[in-house]
């Protein structure tokens, strides 16, 4: 009898500590992998051309998370990684990605034509919008969003390439940018970063 | 029976020198890790640079900006927190700080980089992150450089002392024991 109920105490207090150590842990805030933004700052609205021609405005986005990426569709090495980290954000993700826009603006806009956008994001996801528009527009998302860009001359080849910035923004559901990513940041922190931004908004 | 002791006084000679070699290497470590213990023997913090108002203008005009240093020392775990009090956005490689707001950076690596950074004017700064000193840092330092230094003194031993046995008279036996 005696032993029985030390049992039963021993369990319950097992269960009991089980439990509180679940909640400290759930209670415990998101460590956020990125570059918190804090205080989080409106992001700058612009209004571009997507893949299939149609305006899309940044400002309409809200009420979703968006990630933003600058790049060009003949990057040989940066631009693919990032593309194909989308994927493993929004596999990662999983139901919550209905609630995430995966936007790619480009920083060439002499090659980048709407129909090269959409077949270049074919290859990795077609739900990401990609976006390009007239010099002067994009030299104002840029300078807005600091976005490095330069032409660079390849003598060896017809070809050029264009030296970028590769950073992610997320800007939050409430239209603030939140935080920014750097290039080789795992997809999984990105995508818990992702996760918990949506539960704070 | 004469290889037999040889190779007995030489692996007896050996320890010895390893024993010594240990306690030599214990000691230039320890000596060094004291000379380096300020800079960067300390466990991960948050580390905090703001940059001033009026920054930007100083940079147009080419002009340094004294509260920033050129070169900044931090150790794996760190995170550098920089806050923007000036009038424009800044950049210091992959982070980008909005006027008005903090952004951060942690540094998980042990890395010197040269970031492109727009507080600057130089336009770079030079983020060095060391590992830090731990005990385990130490132990693996005597255990690699003990054999080491046990082969090169071992090595030095028997051309200064070579190893000879002493002849002893037929049917004694030869005792190492001391």
């Amino acid at each position: 009898m005696n032993l029985r109920r030390y049992l039963l105490v021993g369990l319950s207090s097992l269960i009991g500590l089980s439990v509180v150590f679940t909640m400290l842990v759930s209670s415990r805030p998101h460590e956020f992998q990125g570059s918190v933004i804090d205080p989080p700052v409106p992001a700058r609205d612009f209004t571009l051309i997507d893949q299939t021609g149609k305006p899309f405005t940044l400002s309409q986005a809200h009420g979703t998370l968006v990630l933003l990426f600058f790049g060009y569709t003949h990057c040989p090495d940066v631009c693919p990684i990032t593309l194909a980290d989308f994927g493993r954000i929004k596999e990662q993700i999983g139901a919550t990605a209905d609630k995430v826009r995966f936007v790619f603006i480009t920083t060439d806009p002499d090659r980048d034509t709407p129909e090269r956008i959409a077949a270049y994001l074919a290859n990795f996801d077609p739900a990401i919008i990609g976006l390009t528009g007239d010099s002067a527009t994009l030299e104002m998302v840029w300078r807005d969003y600091g976005v490095y860009r330069v032409k660079v001359d390849n003598h060896d080849l017809s070809d050029y390439t264009v030296d970028h910035s590769s950073r992610l923004y997320a800007v939050g559901p409430d239209g603030k940018l939140h935080l920014t990513f750097s290039f080789g940041t795992e997809a999984e922190a990105m995508a818990a970063d992702v996760q918990a931004l949506l539960r704070e908004n | 029976m004469h290889q037999n002791l040889v190779f007995r006084l030489a692996a007896r000679r050996l320890f010895i020198l390893f024993i010594i070699s240990i306690a030599i290497v214990w000691g230039v470590s320890e000596v060094a890790f004291l000379l380096q213990k300020e800079a960067y023997d300390r466990p991960p913090k948050v580390i905090e640079l703001v940059i001033p108002g009026g920054t930007a203008d100083r940079i147009a005009a080419g002009q340094p900006v004294p509260a920033i240093p050129e070169e900044m020392v931090f150790v794996v775990g760190d995170t550098l927190v920089i806050h923007n009090a000036d009038r424009i956005d800044h950049e210091l490689g992959p982070l980008w700080v909005p006027t008005g707001t903090s952004a951060s950076l942690n540094l998980d690596q042990a890395s010197k980089m040269a970031y492109s950074c727009t507080f600057q004017t130089s336009r770079y700064l030079d983020l060095d992150v060391r590992q830090p000193t731990t005990w385990q840092t130490r132990v693996t330092a005597i255990a690699l450089a003990a054999p080491a230094t046990t082969m090169f003194i071992f090595v030095y031993s028997l051309v200064i002392r070579p190893i000879q046995p002493k002849n002893k008279p037929a049917g004694e036996s030869v005792s190492l024991a001391k």
